[in-house]
């Protein structure tokens, strides 16, 4: 098993160094640049600023040397060997960038392949402090999500399959259809006027918050179970597709598992409906889910832009969401290349998951 | 009269009661809240922000150098809330010594000295900062000097009557900033400034969700103490939130009510408005030179370089009836719903320098009509369905068709509505317009590659604002791929116009003011944008906000005197 988990493993390393020339490529080619966003709408900068700027970001250098100095880093392009804190050296990248008369300062980064993603262009901190500190929200939400999507959508799914065809089945059916339709932007910015505006509370104030994570005060953020009031808009948002799919999913497993035979031995041995139903019948069609749990766990990570954009949640999608307007690409390749690691990672996990349930199936 | 007189005995002790239950205590204000849909500020380090976010909070962080008349907008000096009190101009108008006060003090307690401007100064001219003030070294000052703690002293390259908003560095704590300036790039501090000297002290940042900050009492700005107890910047995803929030009493203070809700907030009694004219305007730019081969408005040793001229543009009297035949105020109307405030040229109406004398281009599609004829632009079907052809126009070979791209920035309603209506309008006389929304920064790379035909878009000025537009409308702005004059638009006479009122001695504003005017009438002629509204600003404050008195493009200038109510 350690050695297939190794090989998948290395298996993933040329898909993902495909994802980073791919991504980084679609974000260069994109108009604009940073630069440009920095010193947009001051009438004061002049031109010659802008061309500055964009020297010493290392803008104007070519598509391959960009991508080689974000990939492996820049400490081995421009270097101060007299340890005087002036480069003094420098390979494939020009000493003196901006042209200014004065080199450009030592190379510090270290590139994602050694584990530095880098500094934001427009908050110039560390991308992984940024991510850091977006990822307890983002899997705050994403965990309450897939909870609410799992311990809905499963139950409806059982029920709907033991009761095909009945009252039950149909509205199901339509729910998940209408659950799968509805656009998040839309469902959230009703749900924001409904709970938000129109329901009032005994103080007047609105029935549930807008958006946040927190209350606003002074004190600091309380601990997540005194602020669940904040959560429930939100996950309700993000789980209505989970729920619509787990459901139909699990709807489908258990018809899928009741014409088993050993259900009829099951039916023929006796045992109640209810014992079959969800002793034989859930547990097996529980199974097929494993495959796509795995990237729904990892998928966490990457968080969901719209719905933390709409309600101010201040996760990982909506930092991807402002990077992307801003343009600030060290933040956005993060983004990217964090969702195509947990994408790899969560296929590799279902494949152990469905190993591990269904002793069936063997690694080879 | 002795019942009188008990009863007023009585009814005073109950007068002074309420006064003293009412009275409130420096620092117990209330929290002063306000949404942000700006996003987080990238950096409160005002040696480097550059966004309109970090510019509110810093705002509050760090002391004011030289002071401004909250009435007026301009510079004065003897301010009680700012740290400079006197200054003197040297005879040649290029050296300032500003006398600033010594009993300021940073939140730690060490003085605020004229040793941290010298540092400001320093770190800028290092050239090692990520800074937005890096031309105040490289084109501005000359040098600054510090004989003594209260003393600065400004040099500057050239004459300028910007000088005092120039000098106007942001002063950080030095003695905490490290020695190389290169760091401070990257310091823990600009996102946490624990020492600032401002009204209020820095509480904590918590990404995506807000910003706190404290009363600082130590403020020597606030002659009776800072009243409220903190003030938080709460973030909100959209303008619609940002009112609906507002609205509901989550925030009490509102910056910026979309346009569109403005009758809502005023029809809400429990809201206190004020309006003023603002800074951000839209306009029409048509480009003056050829597209095919766009050129730098200077060469290397500062001579005009021949534009060519745009096929249909090119010919000011083309301009001209475009600018005749749209109806601004029905723009006003779609666009902006009627918050907006027609412009005579590109001056905002705030500004001392406006022409209040100049009237704007009325609409006169007749005019507009005729001004096309003369210009060699004829209606050949008679069918204004179909765009006009060319027959002895100055630019465009004849049989050309009177129609042109005009672009705007997607995902902008208000500039999508201008779009759609001058499209309609000058549809009414014969010029098909194809309007295309695209992504901002395609039309930025556009702009500026000076290949486009017209486009839509605005400004927002500063505050203080200086007239100047020496970068949008004179050559030395005509820079293909970065530069603000992007149409191409020069004219000798405005170029030395635009010099000489920049740097006028003494920069007297009343005659600063006529050579403004002088040029606003040649753009009026020549028409390098075709300036269409300002829109109207709009502070509000929930009624349990006391004390808020904004003027234009002061919300806050007052704030430590607000104190807010428990609704």
């Amino acid at each position: 098993m350690l050695k297939y988990i190794i090989r998948r493993l290395i298996q993933s390393i040329p898909t993902l160094l495909g994802i980073t020339i791919l991504s980084y490529l679609l974000m260069s080619l994109a108009p604009g640049g940073p630069a440009r966003a920095l010193t947009f709408g001051n009438q004061r900068v002049p031109p010659q600023e802008v061309a500055r700027l964009e020297a010493r970001l290392g803008l104007s250098d070519p598509f391959i040397i960009q991508y080689l100095r974000w990939l492996t880093g820049d400490d081995w392009m421009r270097w101060d060997s007299d340890g005087d804190g002036v480069s003094d050296g420098s390979f494939l990248i020009p000493l003196d960038a901006d042209s200014d008369g004065v080199p450009e300062p030592p190379g510090t980064r270290r590139g994602i392949i050694r584990g530095d993603f880098g500094q934001s262009f427009f908050e110039r901190r560390d991308v992984m402090r940024i991510i850091g500190e977006r990822v307890p929200a983002t899997l705050e939400l994403g965990a309450a999500s897939l909870l609410v999507g799992l311990i809905i959508g499963l139950p409806i799914g059982i029920v709907a399959a033991v009761r095909k065809g009945g009252a039950f089945d149909n509205f199901t059916r339509i729910m998940a259809v209408v659950f799968n339709a509805l656009p998040v932007f839309w469902l959230g910015l009703i749900l924001i006027l409904v709970f938000g505006v129109l329901l009032k509370n005994a103080t007047g104030g609105p029935f549930l918050p807008m958006g946040g994570r927190c209350p606003t005060t002074l004190t600091g953020c309380p601990p997540l179970h005194q602020r669940l009031h904040f959560l429930i808009l939100p996950t309700f948002v993000l789980a209505t597709g989970g729920i619509a799919g787990y459901s139909r999913y699990m709807r489908a497993s258990m018809l899928d598992v009741i014409n088993q035979d050993y259900i009829r031995t099951a039916r023929s041995k006796g045992l109640t409906e209810r014992n079959v139903w969800f002793k034989h019948g859930a547990r097996n069609a529980l199974i097929p889910l494993a495959t796509f749990l795995g990237p729904s766990i990892t998928g966490l990570l990457s968080g969901a832009a719209i719905t933390e954009t709409i309600f101010s949640w201040p996760g990982l999608g909506r930092t991807a969401v402002s990077a992307v307007t801003q343009q600030d690409y060290p933040v956005v390749m993060a983004v990217v290349i964090i969702a195509a690691i947990a994408t790899v990672i969560g296929y590799i996990l279902s494949d152990i998951l469905y190993a591990l349930i269904d002793p069936r199936i063997r690694f080879s | 009269m002795r019942h009188f007189a008990r009863v007023l005995s009585v009814g005073l002790v109950a007068a002074l009661l309420t006064i003293v239950a009412l009275a409130q205590t420096p620092g117990e204000g209330g929290i002063i809240i306000e949404g942000n849909f700006g996003g987080d500020p990238a950096n409160l380090n005002p040696l480097l922000l550059n966004d309109t976010a970090s510019a509110r909070v810093a705002g509050f962080l760090f002391p004011g150098l030289i002071g401004l008349n909250p009435d007026t907008g301009n510079f004065e000096e003897g301010r009680e809330d700012a740290l400079v009190y006197d200054w003197e101009i040297s005879e040649d108008g290029l050296t300032y010594t500003f006398k600033m006060r010594t009993d300021w003090t940073w939140s730690d307690g060490t003085p605020i000295t004229s040793k941290d401007y010298q540092y400001s100064w320093d770190a800028i001219k290092s050239g090692k900062l990520q800074s937005p003030l890096n031309f105040i070294a490289t084109d501005i000052i000359e040098s600054v000097e510090t004989p003594d703690d209260e003393t600065i002293v400004v040099t500057f390259k050239n004459l300028s009557c910007t000088a005092l908003s120039d000098a106007s560095l942001p002063l950080v704590p030095s003695h905490i900033m490290p020695a190389d300036f290169a760091e401070i790039n990257t310091l823990e501090y600009n996102l946490n400034p624990t020492v600032t000297g401002g009204v209020f002290k820095f509480l904590e940042l918590r990404p995506g969700e807000q910003v706190a900050l404290v009363a600082n009492q130590d403020y020597k700005g606030a002659l009776d103490g800072v009243m409220p107890t903190g003030f938080i910047y709460k973030v909100v995803p959209d303008q619609t939130v940002l009112i609906e929030q507002f609205l509901a009493g989550e925030t009490n203070v509102i910056d910026g009510a979309p346009v569109n809700r403005r009758s809502d907030l005023r029809a809400n009694p429990d809201v206190n408005l004020y309006d003023f004219p603002g800074n951000a305007w839209d306009y029409l730019a048509l480009n003056y030179a050829d597209p095919k081969n766009p050129q730098n408005g200077l060469d290397e040793n500062g001579n005009l370089i021949d534009q060519g001229h745009h096929p249909i543009f090119g010919d000011v009297r083309v301009r001209q009836a475009i600018a005749l035949a749209l109806n601004v105020d029905d723009i006003i109307k779609g666009a902006v719903f009627g918050e907006g405030t027609r412009m005579n040229g590109t001056l905002v109406p705030a500004s001392w320098a406006y022409a209040d004398d100049l009237p704007p281009i009325e609409h006169d599609p007749e005019a507009a009509i005729a001004l096309l004829e003369e210009a060699g632009w004829i209606d050949h079907d008679n069918n204004p369905a179909t765009p006009r052809i060319a027959q002895g126009a100055l630019y465009a070979p004849d049989g050309t068709e009177f129609s042109f791209v005009l672009l705007t920035n997607e995902g902008n309603t208000r500039r999508g509505a201008v779009g759609t209506i001058v499209q309609s309008e000058l549809a009414e006389i014969g010029i098909r317009v194809d309007f295309q929304a695209i992504d901002f920064n395609t039309l930025l790379e556009i702009m500026d590659s000076q290949e486009f035909d017209a486009f839509i878009l605005g400004w927002r000025n500063g505050f203080p604002d200086d007239p100047d537009q020496t970068s949008l409308f004179t050559s030395s702005g005509d820079v293909v791929g970065s530069g603000n004059n992007n149409v191409s638009y020069n004219n000798p006479r405005v170029n030395e116009l635009m010099e000489k009122a920049r740097i006028y001695p003494g920069c007297d504003p009343v005659e600063r003011a006529k050579i403004y005017a002088e040029i606003q009438a040649i753009f009026q002629e020549e028409l390098p944008y075709i300036p269409l509204y300002v829109i109207n600003g709009q502070y509000g404050a929930r009624n349990t906000v006391e004390g808020f008195d904004p003027r234009p493009s002061l919300l806050y200038w007052n704030v430590d005197t607000w104190t807010v109510r428990a609704p």
